[in-house]
C-alpha cells in the first residue's frame, strides 16, 4: 500500500515537472519562428465606416513591411474584423481573435467604447492593447489598473486644451457653443478645451451632447446657435459632424468652426462644403498631427511619396487621398518599431515594456518634430500637434507646434 | 405514461447525454459558440410558443430579451458611478446565476402587461406592434442612461458576481481553480457557460413540452386554429393569449440573461431590432410550432451570422462566374449572403427543419411498408 502510494507521487511529480517544462518553453500565441499574428476591430461596417482606412492602412504598411523580409525575420499578419461600430460585436470578435486565432496582441483597434468594453478582458488574459485607435485619456491615464493597454494618437484632452489656448491667443473674448458626443470622447474634448480657455476671457456659453446613435443634431444646432455664440466647436465622428456644418449653413449660422481631427479628413471636408456650396467650412480650424497627403507642402516630401508607392502596391484600390490610410501606416511604423526593439525572443511582456519607453523622432508619417514618447509614469505616446486652417479645399498648417502640458 | 412518450423520454435523455458529452470533441473555443446556440435555443422554444403554437405573431422578442439581459447586468454591475433606481443603488447586488430567473421574471411580467393591448390586434397589426417595442426598446434603454448604463452600456466583466472570473489561465486560457460537477471537470470558463446554458436550456425544453402535451397545448393550438371556433368551446380568450406572451416572454428573458452573462458586457446594440427578425427567422427554419426541431433554427441563425455567411459568400463567384469580379470584402456582403442562402432554404424546405424531418419520416415508412 505504502510503495502503491510512494510510486502515485512520484508519477504525479513527474506529471508536473513534465507539463512545467511544456509550460515555460512553449512562446506566447501568435508566434513562431517566421510569423506574428495580431489581430484587431476596425468599422468595415455601420456608421463609422469612414475609419475602416486605418485598419487597411495599417495593413498595406504591414504587407510593405513583409516584402522586405518582415521584422527579425518574421513576418506579420493582421487580421483585422468588422464590428460595425458596435461595441458587443467588439467584445465577441476579440474573443474570437484571442481564443480562436490565437493572436499575439490586439492591435489599432478602433472607437472609444469600444475599446473600453474589451480592456478588462485582455488585461485578465494578458494580451496586449496595443495602440488603441481613440484618443479618450482613459487608455493613457489608467496604465496601473491596466498595464496591457496603450493608446497612441493625442488624447482627446490635450487636442481640446490646444483649441482652447489657441482662442485665447487669437480670438480673445470668443464665445464658444460647443456640440460633443455623449461618452469620455466628447466629455474628453471639452474638458481640455475649458482648461486651455482657464484664466482668459473665452467662455463656453453652450454645450450640447447628442447620442452617437442620434440619427441627426439638428435640434443641438438651433440651440446652439440660439446661444449667440460666434465660435462653434464639432466635438463628434464624421457623420455628425458633417451633420453640424450642414444644419449650420440652413440656419444662416455662420461663427468661426473648430472641428476635431477625428472628422477633419479632407474628404470628410469636402462633403461637409456640399459642393462647394456650403461656406461655413471655410476657414474652419483644426489640429493635424499627420503629413496629410493632400496638403501641397507634402507633394515631394519622401514619406507621402512612400505612402503612395505602399498604396498603389499593396492596397490596391483605396483612396490614397484619405488621411486615415496613413494614420493607419503612422500607427503600424510604430508597431514594426516596437516589435523589432523587443528583439527576437518576442514575449507579450517584452513587448508592453517597449511601449513604456518610447522616444522616437523617426516616425515618417508624422509632422516634423513629433517624438513618439512615454515612459514608465507617462502613457500617452503623442502629445504634439499643429494647427491647420482649410481654405479653398485644402488645410493649410501653420503656427509652431503645440505640446501638451497638463495643469 | 403512453409507449410513444416513454420513446420521446428516451430519445430526450440520449439527446441530453449527447450534449453532456460534446465538449469533449469539440475547442473550447467552439463550446462557448454552442453555449450560444443553447441561448437562442431557449429564445427560439419562447418565441415558437406564441407564434406556432397560439398563431400570435411577434416582431418584438428582441425587446424581451433585452429586458432580461438589462435585469441581469443592473443586479450585477459595479458600475462607477454606480446605477441607480429610486434611490437603491446597484452595486454587486447579486450573483450572475441567481439573476436568471428573476431577469425571466421580470421580462414575463412585461410580456403578459403587454399581452393585454395586443388583445386588440391580430396578424399584420399584431407584427407592427411588437415591432414597434423591438425599435423603441434600445432608445428607451438609452434615456435612463443613470439606471442603465446609457448607450455606453455596462460591462460586466470584472464584477464580483461573475463565476468563473479570474480562474482562467491567461495563456492557456485554462481555468487555474476550475469545479467538478457531477464527475465532471469544467476547466473553463466557455466550459461553464456551455454546461449553464445547456443545462437551462432542456429543461425549459421540457417544460415547454409538458405544458404543450396536454390540454393547455390543445387550448392554445385551438387559439390559433380559430378563435371563433375555440372562444365558442368555452376557452377564454384573453386569459390564455396573454398567458402565452407572459410565457413566451419569459424564455426570452432567460435567454437575454444569459446573453448578458456569457457577452460580460452589455449595450442597447447587443439586442437590435435584427435579432427580433433573426429569432422569427430561426423560428421558421426550425419550423413554425415544432419543439425539438427549433435547434436547428438557432444553430442557423448563430453560425450563419457569424461564420457560414462570411464563407457562403466567399463561394458566390465560384458558383455564379456571370456576376463577375465581385467584392467579397464589401461592407455589408455577409448580410446579402444571408439573403439569399435564406430564400434559398425557403424555396427548397417551406416547412424548415421540422418539415424536412417529416417528409424524410414519410417516406421512409411507406417504402418500409411497401418492402412488406
Amino acid at each position: 500500500m505504502r510503495t502503491l502510494r510512494l510510486a502515485l507521487s512520484l508519477l504525479l511529480l513527474a506529471g508536473a515537472i513534465a507539463t512545467g517544462a511544456t509550460g515555460s518553453t512553449s512562446a506566447d500565441p501568435g508566434i513562431t519562428p517566421k510569423t506574428i499574428l495580431l489581430g484587431g476591430t476596425a468599422p468595415l461596417s455601420g456608421t463609422a465606416s469612414a475609419y475602416a482606412s486605418v485598419a487597411r492602412g495599417a495593413n498595406a504598411y504591414f504587407r510593405h513591411v513583409n516584402s522586405r523580409g518582415g521584422v527579425n525575420g518574421r513576418t506579420i499578419t493582421y487580421k483585422f474584423v468588422d464590428d460595425a461600430y458596435n461595441a458587443v460585436q467588439t467584445v465577441q470578435a476579440t474573443k474570437q481573435l484571442v481564443e480562436q486565432d490565437k493572436v499575439f496582441a490586439i492591435f489599432n483597434s478602433l472607437g472609444t467604447e469600444q475599446n473600453e468594453a474589451i480592456r478588462p478582458y485582455l488585461n485578465q488574459a494578458k494580451v496586449p492593447q496595443l495602440f488603441v485607435a481613440s484618443g479618450a485619456t482613459t487608455f493613457g491615464h489608467d496604465f496601473k489598473q491596466y498595464p496591457w493597454t496603450i493608446g497612441f494618437q493625442p488624447s482627446y484632452r490635450a487636442e481640446g486644451w490646444i483649441y482652447g489656448k489657441y482662442l485665447a491667443r487669437a480670438k480673445p473674448g470668443a464665445k464658444i457653443a460647443v456640440l460633443f458626443q455623449n461618452d469620455a470622447y466628447g466629455k474628453d474634448l471639452l474638458g481640455g478645451l475649458k482648461q486651455g480657455i482657464a484664466r482668459s476671457k473665452v467662455k463656453v456659453v453652450a454645450a450640447e451632447p447628442f447620442e452617437v446613435t442620434a440619427p441627426d443634431v439638428q435640434s443641438q444646432i438651433a440651440k446652439l446657435k440660439a446661444s449667440g455664440a460666434d465660435t462653434l466647436a464639432l466635438f463628434a465622428t464624421p457623420r455628425h459632424a458633417i451633420q453640424g456644418y450642414v444644419f449650420a449653413n440652413r440656419l444662416k449660422w455662420r461663427p468661426l468652426i473648430i472641428n476635431n481631427a477625428v472628422s477633419s479628413a479632407s474628404n470628410i471636408m469636402t462633403l461637409a462644403s456640399e459642393g462647394n456650396t456650403n461656406q461655413s467650412v471655410e476657414n474652419s480650424i483644426s489640429i493635424v498631427f499627420l503629413k496629410d497627403p493632400t496638403d501641397a507642402k507634402w507633394r515631394t516630401d519622401p514619406a507621402v511619396k512612400l505612402y503612395r508607392s505602399i498604396m498603389a502596391r499593396h492596397a490596391r484600390g483605396a483612396n490614397a487621398k484619405d488621411v486615415y490610410h496613413v494614420y493607419g501606416m503612422a500607427v503600424a511604423y510604430e508597431t514594426v518599431a516596437v516589435l523589432k526593439a523587443a528583439g527576437k525572443n518576442l514575449t507579450r511582456a517584452s513587448v508592453m515594456s517597449q511601449t513604456r519607453k518610447l522616444n522616437d523622432a523617426s516616425n515618417p508619417f508624422l509632422l516634423p518634430g513629433i517624438t513618439v514618447r512615454t515612459s514608465a509614469t507617462e502613457r500617452f505616446p503623442i502629445e504634439q500637434a499643429l494647427l491647420q486652417r482649410w481654405s479653398n479645399g485644402t488645410w493649410k498648417s501653420f503656427g509652431g507646434l503645440w505640446g501638451y502640458r497638463a495643469g | 405514461m403512453r409507449r410513444a412518450d416513454l420513446v420521446r423520454v428516451g430519445v430526450f435523455a440520449l439527446a441530453a447525454i449527447a450534449v453532456f458529452l460534446l465538449p469533449r470533441f469539440i475547442s473550447d473555443f467552439r463550446a462557448q459558440q454552442f453555449a450560444y446556440v443553447g441561448i437562442y435555443f431557449i429564445a427560439l422554444i419562447g418565441l415558437n410558443l406564441l407564434t406556432g403554437i397560439t398563431g400570435q405573431i411577434s416582431l418584438g422578442h428582441g425587446a424581451f430579451m433585452l429586458i432580461g439581459g438589462y435585469t441581469t447586468a443592473i443586479l450585477m454591475s459595479n458600475q462607477d458611478p454606480p446605477l441607480e433606481l429610486f434611490g437603491h443603488a446597484f452595486t454587486n447586488d447579486l450573483r450572475d446565476i441567481w439573476t436568471i430567473p428573476l431577469a425571466g421574471l421580470v421580462a414575463g411580467l412585461v410580456g403578459f402587461l403587454f399581452g393585454f393591448p395586443a388583445l386588440r390586434l391580430t396578424g399584420l397589426y399584431l407584427a407592427l406592434a411588437t415591432f414597434a417595442i423591438a425599435v423603441a426598446a434600445p432608445a428607451v434603454v438609452k434615456k435612463f442612461a443613470g439606471f442603465t448604463g446609457g448607450g455606453g452600456g455596462i460591462n460586466l466583466f470584472d464584477v464580483e458576481g461573475r463565476t468563473g472570473r479570474s480562474v482562467t489561465d491567461p495563456v492557456t486560457f485554462e481555468s487555474t481553480e476550475g469545479a467538478d460537477i457531477f464527475g465532471l471537470h469544467i476547466a473553463t470558463f466557455n466550459e461553464w457557460l456551455y454546461y449553464l446554458c445547456w443545462t437551462i436550456a432542456l429543461v425549459m425544453f421540457g417544460v415547454a413540452w409538458l405544458l404543450l402535451r396536454g390540454r393547455f397545448g390543445r387550448t392554445l393550438r385551438a387559439v390559433r386554429d380559430s378563435e371563433l371556433a375555440a372562444a365558442s368551446s368555452g376557452v377564454d380568450l384573453a386569459r390564455y393569449k396573454t398567458l402565452a406572451f407572459g410565457i413566451s416572454a419569459f424564455y426570452a428573458g432567460v435567454a437575454g440573461s444569459l446573453l448578458a452573462i456569457a457577452t460580460t458586457f452589455v449595450n442597447p446594440d447587443t439586442f437590435p431590432i435584427a435579432l427580433s427578425i433573426f429569432l422569427l427567422v430561426g423560428v421558421v427554419v426550425g419550423g413554425l410550432g415544432s419543439l425539438w426541431p427549433l435547434v436547428f433554427g438557432a444553430v442557423f441563425i448563430h453560425f450563419m451570422q457569424i461564420e457560414w455567411a462570411q464563407r457562403a459568400e466567399a463561394a458566390i463567384p465560384d458558383f455564379l462566374p456571370i456576376l463577375g469580379d465581385i467584392d467579397t470584402d464589401a461592407p455589408g456582403a455577409p448580410a446579402v449572403a444571408f439573403g439569399v442562402v435564406l430564400i434559398l432554404i425557403m424555396l427548397a424546405f417551406p416547412g424548415g427543419a421540422a418539415g424536412l424531418l417529416r417528409s424524410l419520416r414519410s417516406l421512409t415508412t411507406r417504402s418500409y411498408r411497401r418492402a412488406r
